[in-house]
């Protein structure tokens, strides 16, 4: 089968590709252009804007935390009270499979789950068995787990914390690691109400710094693509922007990868206690040039947040809007599901919202600066088009900042930033850099060789209606989205990485779900054939 | 050996099949209850009414739903099973705890506490509310065991009096000894860990509300999680899988090209009982069990043989049982978590997903994109 895309305006920036021109798919691959053949479909993208399939690298699709929010919330469904077109989560996407068409309506091709408790695995992945269209793939979270800790305390060496790591991330059949709260869900088991980068765990005498470095060494060691994704301590607190400036400060010459920055970009300037600390954050991440970030960014509405983080969860319950909630001490790490709205004359959510768009717009590199709203902690991801139209228009902010309590935009730097995107730069924002924060070689750009995942947008002067809705995607090379609207369906893959590993280590585990748990650590494995999907799973190569 | 009756008849499962796709073509309401199988089998079942509009419903759905309802109402501060195990210093167990498998989980829970006693040196202590009579025998020696009240009727003036102890609020009256009301209100506060215990069958609404109420309250100043026991026949398993795959829990409609959710109109013994439905599936793969309403809708069934049916089903499929017959995901209780189940006699028959997916493709029309 050969396709082209006639006459778009090809914008590439893995490839610097910025021209009208064709683009060419065989069989499910971009290719060059094909001297002499006829293509097979030919669609006519004049005056249109062509783009790799974008990917999000943090958004909360899948899993029990997700599934618990929808089993919490059943007035957010549409049947169980009809509500008013405007409000986020009446177009959010509840179910798996809302989520995989609206994603792909947007011309997102490709979607990671970044929380997912070791034992919770089978369940993530059977979820995202059931989300169609895109790709996916989850982030399993360490460092709360008593494995590891036992480890640190016992101060075991790198090999034998990488020997672990590598077992839970083919156990997981996950594409990375992620650490939330390092030793805080540990530590609030005990008993522990608040805990910040040098705190330590008290059974075990290990600090969420330890923790921290002790896994960046491992992903890295192991060859894992994905730097080790570190949701901070103190999210949400004011005053936090030191936690994650000691967090960046930590990194060192190692990657990192720090999660929905924007919750840790809050000071104590102002009469309330509580301002943007954006612009030295921003410099921080400017000058550190091994950590990257995602933003979080909060719009205003109804939402519900979705963490791993059950400390920070558990004091923020009281703030639950509706008034309901759920706290879980888990396996190793925990949960927290409490609903909350987001109100834009309200002081402090208006100081978020500003501080979302400062980390954007004060980060100079967009392949350092990751888009997401944390979905749907800071709004559900279908308000990403509205959040686009905001970054490559200060008009469109001005129009916004207009209409916030005045003592918000007081503690920001907002509304002095004259800063708008290109489409070049959204590209390389949301496709060419997460391609390469995850590994995917052949995603996130359209040189040949790469996966035919292809949006293809009206270059409509309103950006928000633009990326709302794509006028054609390509799946694999196959026509999924016509004008916005899902056509055909199919199944994607999970991406996975699996590093190399001691066999020892598979003994090792056996013996401790046994002396642990009293159980066969069976029970933590996903086994292909029971996902119910044929080829589930696609491998990333690590780096050697 | 015959594995499918068409209105009591051996038949081949072919036909078997088509005579379920065309009682499910003609009906205007089908229901899909029972819903007793492995995720596998709640998948196809959720696409199956999804495709026929039909309303889908579990054999446990009182139970499930009236945890759910409190945590939807309130909120729950939860843990799990393998957590308990490692840590729970201290257990609050409430009213009669039901059926064998929850016996045996907490018998564990016990077993492990009275293993790990003097560990750390400190009490390890159980506190049981009103566990009615032969129950309270199952504790093991070894570990201090209080009773607080004894007959579970008494639980829910109980549980308030203790609540309001642990808030050092006075009590009147005589729910339970004011002594020993104390002493288990001090007991909790001095909890390190604690994990509370109920059976959703054996307790009401507002009795599980109250109890989350007390497990908030204890974690002002120290730790103390809810570990609901769960109802049999993947109740749990069949919950997360309608979860992820309508945005809701089981009694909901997909009639309406969308799912809608309401715990009294989509009761399947209701919808039977008023006549509301014209076609009911079913599925009881884990034990055979029949129905328990009144009334004889047409029925495709998928079960185990010999189910016992007041009337004969329409269509009966005999299917294998999950984790026996075939390899199966289900919510497995000593986890917490959806796992896989190796099969344990593994045969040839036929199991609640092939079944349905075959009936699904022999539907007339095509198969929505």
């Amino acid at each position: 089968m050969l396709t082209r895309i006639a006459n778009g305006r090809v914008i590439d920036p893995a490839n610097n590709r910025d021209a009208v021109g064709d683009l060419w798919i065989r069989d499910g691959r971009i290719i060059e252009v094909p001297p002499g053949d006829r293509p097979d479909a030919t669609y006519d993208a004049t005056g249109k804007i062509v783009m790799a399939g974008a990917i999000d690298i943090h958004s909360h699709i899948a899993g029990w935390n997700v599934n618990t929010a929808r089993l919490l919330l059943p007035e957010y469904h549409r049947a169980a009270a009809p509500r008013p077109i405007a409000t986020p989560l009446s177009k959010a996407g509840w179910s798996t499979f809302e989520t995989g068409c609206r994603y792909a309506e947007m011309g997102f091709t490709t979607v990671v789950e970044p929380a997912v408790s070791p034992h919770y695995a089978l369940h993530a992945h059977l979820e995202l068995a059931d989300v169609p269209i895109i790709d996916k793939a989850i982030l399993v979270i360490l460092g709360n787990d008593d494995y590891l800790l036992r480890l640190l305390q016992a101060n075991e060496s790198d090999a034998a914390i990488s020997d672990y790591v590598a077992w839970t991330l083919e156990m997981s059949r996950s594409l990375g690691v992620k650490v939330v709260n390092a030793g805080g869900a540990a530590a609030f088991k005990e008993n522990v109400r608040a805990f910040s980068f040098d705190d330590v765990v008290p059974s075990y005498g290990v600090s969420s710094r330890r923790i921290v470095k002790a896994l960046q060494h491992a992903v890295t060691a192991l060859g894992v693509p994905h730097p080790l994704h570190v949701h901070c301590n103190n999210l949400g607190l004011a005053g936090n922007f030191e936690t994650a400036l000691t967090t960046i400060a930590a990194a060192e010459d190692l990657p990192l990868h720090l999660a929905h920055l924007q919750f840790y970009g809050y000071g104590k300037e102002g009469d309330r206690g509580f301002s943007s600390a954006a612009a030295p954050l921003a410099a921080a991440v400017n000058a550190a040039n091994t950590v990257t970030a995602d933003v979080g960014q909060v719009m205003f509405g109804q939402t519900v947040t979705i963490s791993s983080d059950v400390l920070r969860q558990f004091n923020a319950r009281k703030q639950a809007s509706p008034r309901k909630w759920v706290i879980l001490d888990s396996d190793a790490n925990g949960a927290g599901i409490v609903p909350y709205d987001y109100r834009r004359n309200n002081f402090y959510n208006a100081v978020q919202w500003a501080v979302g768009l400062e980390l954007f717009l004060l980060i100079e590199d967009p392949r350092r600066v990751f888009f997401t709203t944390d979905h749907p902690n800071g709004a559900p991801f279908t308000a990403y088009p509205e959040i686009f139209a905001l970054l490559m228009s200060r008009e469109r902010r001005a129009q916004w900042l207009a209409e916030l309590p005045p003592e918000a935009l007081a503690v920001t730097t907002l509304p002095a930033i004259t800063r708008e995107y290109s489409l070049g730069e959204i590209a390389t924002m949301t496709r060419a850099a997460p391609g390469r924060l995850l590994g995917l070689r052949d995603r996130g750009h359209l040189g040949a060789g790469a996966v035919a995942d292809v949006a293809v947008y009206e270059d409509d002067a309103d950006r928000a209606k633009m990326f709302r809705a794509a006028a054609l995607v390509f799946k694999d090379g196959e026509l999924v989205v016509r004008d916005g609207r899902v056509t055909q369906h199919r199944w994607g893959r999970a991406l996975t990485v699996r590093p190399e590993r001691d066999a020892a280590i598979d003994r090792r585990m056996k013996a401790y779900y046994e002396d642990r748990y009293g159980l066969s650590d069976d029970f933590v494995k996903v086994p292909e054939h029971v996902l119910g999907r044929p080829d589930p799973f696609e491998r990333v190569p690590c780096v050697s | 050996m015959e594995q499918a009756w068409i209105a009591g008849k051996p038949a081949t499962l072919d036909s078997a099949v088509a005579a379920a796709a065309k009682l499910l073509a003609a009906s205007r309401q089908p229901l899909i209850a029972g819903l007793g199988t492995d995720v596998a089998g709640a998948r196809a079942a959720i696409a199956l009414a999804e495709r026929t509009g039909a309303i889908i419903d579990h054999m446990n759905s009182d139970a499930v739903l009236r945890g759910l309802d409190v945590m939807r109402s309130s909120g729950v501060m939860l843990t799990t099973p393998s957590e308990a195990y490692a840590r729970a210093d201290t257990l609050l167990l409430a009213g009669e705890i039901f059926g064998a498998g929850e016996i045996g989980s907490t018998k564990r829970l016990f077993d492990q506490l009275a293993r790990r006693q003097g560990q750390h040196g400190t009490a390890r202590r159980v506190y049981w509310l009103c566990p009615g009579g032969e129950l309270a025998k199952r504790a093991p020696n070894e570990i201090s065991l209080t009773f607080v009240g004894k007959q579970p009727r008494a639980l829910p003036a109980v549980l308030a009096a203790l609540r309001a102890r642990v808030a050092g609020r006075p009590t009147t009256g005589a729910a339970a000894s004011q002594k020993i009301l104390d002493e288990a209100a001090t007991g909790l506060q001095a909890a390190q860990f604690g994990v509370a215990i109920w059976s959703p069958q054996a307790l009401d609404a507002l009795t599980i509300e109250m109890l989350c109420g007390l497990i908030s309250d204890l974690n002002a100043t120290t730790r103390f999680c809810a570990l609901p026991l769960t109802p049999g026949d993947n109740a749990i398993g069949v919950l997360q899988t309608c979860g992820w795959m309508t945005g809701m829990p089981m009694r909901t409609g997909l009639g309406r090209g969308f799912a809608e959710h309401d715990p009294w109109l989509f009761d399947s013994t209701r919808l039977v009982e008023s006549g509301e439905t014209d076609c009911v599936v079913w599925i009881s793969a884990y034990r055979a069990q029949a129905p328990r309403w009144r009334g004889l809708p047409p029925t495709i069934a998928l079960t185990g043989r010999d189910a016992g049916f007041r009337s004969r089903p329409r269509v009966h499929i005999a299917v294998g049982r999950p984790g026996v017959d075939h390899i199966a995901v289900e919510h497995v209780s000593l986890t917490g978590t959806l796992a896989t189940v190796e099969a344990t006699q593994p045969s040839g028959a036929i199991s609640t997903a092939e079944a349905i997916r075959r009936i699904c493709a022999a539907l007339p029309g095509e198969p929505p994109c």
